[in-house]
């Protein structure tokens, strides 16, 4: 059975600054989502389980080759990629085709594995696309995973309760961050991953039009301003007025 | 000429990072507490490939060279100067044993350390000195054996089993070549560990040699290699020493930075006081210097097929980083005022680890007798 993990190519978000409400990018070294490794982990702890073969598959710019070592060091088999600059800022839609495309020349194909959210937009889109694309079953925000011949028994972590389906496979899974803990790589495979196979495609060999027009065009993803008013108070009980005036507390 | 780590430098960096904030951060106190390295951090190195990273790989270490092994101990020394210490003599015992020792000798010792439990050591020090010249300790050939007798002075490691590469003077001729002692054999003894003021975590003590039997092939290289042998030591040294004091500059920088951003006076953070800012830009100025020189001479190691060679560049290296980790502190020391001074806050640590790194593995006055030495020969 091939367990496929999608993941996106985001830069370090660790090392983005903030300045006049832009992040400043430049220098900053790509790396994968964070929930992306969680998927990659329940990945690898599945094959553990079970056996098979971890495929990644992501699209992205030509740093993708050298990011993808990142989830082959961490245990992934192998790598599909559909590489090409003009895919730095492209919408879900057009993500979820591409990887679409690339997951149809994938055989055998048991579990398709997302993070519920990319590490920077965070929209949750494109795994439940996908499994539309490909008429596939898709069950969101997992947080356990047990296989059952033909089929997984999945626990989905819901607002304020645990819902647990079962659906056949293949199917399409996102997992919640809280799923598990990544492994660290060892340095050993680190140095193992750029020997791995990666099959790599080009979005004309996809047929697919990046220039066509946009469907959605962001114009901003900034967070509400929020103005704090910045009462000062001397004692408890100026502060207590100050709650009662702004509403907070009744008497 | 390329000024940027391979990606699989940087994933090594990430990796040693991570390691080392998550499980080596947590209980630094109790590291410097005790002046122990947990048994479980050092399997979690071993894991990783953390605790051989030049080691080849068909004698189970990492296979990283010394490019990657500089870059993953910077990170491992941010976060502790003794964890840093104790991985760097990993690599000087298994780096001497790599260079002149034997097939037999490397697949016994070196994947004895990779592989399996052992932790090497290596022994030059005596007590009147690190001066070749004036070793005291002794070799007499006897039959298949050597016997050494003799007293080694601030020797690291020598609490865990395994290779302590001995330099001592053959008896017979005065010629001096290093000689692999498996520790805790007959007639090996060490004394209560000193108990430094910084770096701490890494054990260090004397070690007492009584007519301990060495059999002959433990030699390392031929009897008039020796003195190339124990260059390559004293090059291999400094170039984990410039690491661990490189990761020291850092964790130097990260901590008055932001504590420069963090700290309110008169309503404003530090920061915005025009000589705090100067004080950072110096310190990350002299962070890069540092890190030009160590990853410099990780180049070079990785690249000069006769290592001995590498005396006088680990040398120059070696001052530079100890001697700005040491002027680092001090100016974060500044940006931080009195709560730098409390035990407290990892600065104090960073602080008494700084000035460890200018003292050790030759002072700086030594070193550069060394580098003169080669300049006007």
């Amino acid at each position: 059975m091939n367990i496929v993990v999608a993941m996106k190519q985001i830069p370090d978000l660790q090392q983005v600054r903030i300045r006049n409400r832009q992040p400043v990018l430049d220098g900053v070294p790509m790396t994968f989502g964070s929930i992306d490794k969680n998927a990659l982990e329940t990945a690898l702890q599945l094959k553990e389980a079970v056996g098979g073969n971890v495929i990644v598959i992501s699209a992205g710019t030509e740093e993708l080759e050298d990011t993808v070592k990142e989830a082959l060091a961490a245990g992934a088999d192998e790598a599909y990629l559909v590489l090409d600059d003009e895919l730095e800022h492209i919408e879900s839609s057009v993500s979820a085709h591409l990887l679409a495309e690339l997951i149809k020349q994938i055989e055998n194909i048991g579990i398709i594995l997302f993070g519920e959210g990319s590490g920077d937009n965070y929209s949750g889109q494109v795994g439940p696309r996908i499994a539309e694309i490909l008429g596939l079953p898709e069950v969101g925000y997992v947080c356990d995973i047990e296989l059952e011949d033909s089929r997984v028994k999945v626990t989905r972590s819901l607002e304020d309760c645990e819902e647990v389906v079962r659906v056949s496979l293949p199917a399409v899974l996102t997992v919640m961050a809280d799923i598990n803990e990544p492994r660290i790589p060892s340095v050993t495979q680190i140095l193992k991953a750029g020997k791995k196979p990666q099959q790599i495609l080009e979005v004309e060999d996809i047929g697919f039009d990046l220039k066509g027009d946009k469907k959605i065009v962001t114009l901003s993803s900034l967070a509400p301003e929020n103005k704090r008013k910045q009462i000062t108070v001397k004692n408890g009980e100026e502060l207590v007025d100050a709650l009662l005036t702004e509403g907070v507390i009744r008497r | 000429m390329e000024f940027k780590l391979s990606k699989e430098q940087e994933l090594i960096q990430r990796t040693a990072k991570e390691y080392a904030e998550k499980s080596i951060e947590p209980i630094v106190k109790q590291i410097e507490d005790e002046n122990k390295v947990p048994d479980e951090v050092i399997e979690g190195l071993r894991e990783l490939g953390l605790l051989c990273l030049p080691v080849e790989e068909k004698y189970g270490g990492a296979g990283a060279g010394f490019e990657g092994f500089v870059v993953g101990l910077e990170q491992l020394a941010r976060v502790s100067g003794g964890v840093g210490i104790f991985v760097s003599v990993v690599m000087l015992g298994t780096s001497t044993i790599a260079v002149h020792g034997t097939e037999e000798q490397k697949e016994k010792y070196l994947t004895g350390t990779c592989k399996g439990s052992w932790i090497p050591s290596v022994a030059m020090t005596e007590p009147d000195g690190a001066d070749p010249r004036m070793l005291k300790t002794t070799a007499k050939k006897d039959g298949d054996y050597f016997i050494v007798n003799g007293t080694k002075r601030f020797i690291t490691n020598t609490n865990f089993a395994g290779p302590m590469v001995v330099f001592a003077k053959d008896a017979d001729t005065g010629r001096i070549n290093g000689y692999i002692v498996d520790k805790f054999c007959e007639g090996y003894s060490i004394s209560e560990p000193w108990d430094k003021l910084g770096s701490k975590g890494a054990f260090l003590s004397d070690v007492y040699l009584k007519d301990v039997k060495v059999p002959a092939s433990n030699m390392l290289g031929t009897p008039d290699e020796g003195f190339q042998t124990l260059k390559v030591t004293m090059a291999m040294g400094k170039i984990g020493l410039s690491a661990i004091y490189l990761g020291n500059i850092l964790a130097a920088y990260d901590e008055a930075f932001n504590y420069s951003k963090d700290r309110i006076y008169l309503g404003k953070p530090i920061s915005q006081f025009e000589s705090v800012r100067n004080s950072i830009v110096d310190i990350a100025m002299k962070y890069e210097a540092a890190k030009l020189m160590t990853y410099r001479i990780g180049y070079l190691a990785d690249n000069t097929a006769n290592k001995a060679k590498l005396v006088k560049d680990s040398a120059m290296t070696k001052i530079f980083v100890t001697e700005t980790a040491v002027d680092v502190s001090r100016i974060a020391m500044n940006v931080f005022g009195s709560y730098g001074l409390m035990k407290d806050y990892k600065m104090s640590r960073i602080y008494r680890d700084a000035i460890v790194g200018p003292q050790i593995e030759g002072t700086a006055n030594l070193l550069k007798t060394v580098v003169a030495t080669d300049m006007y020969k």
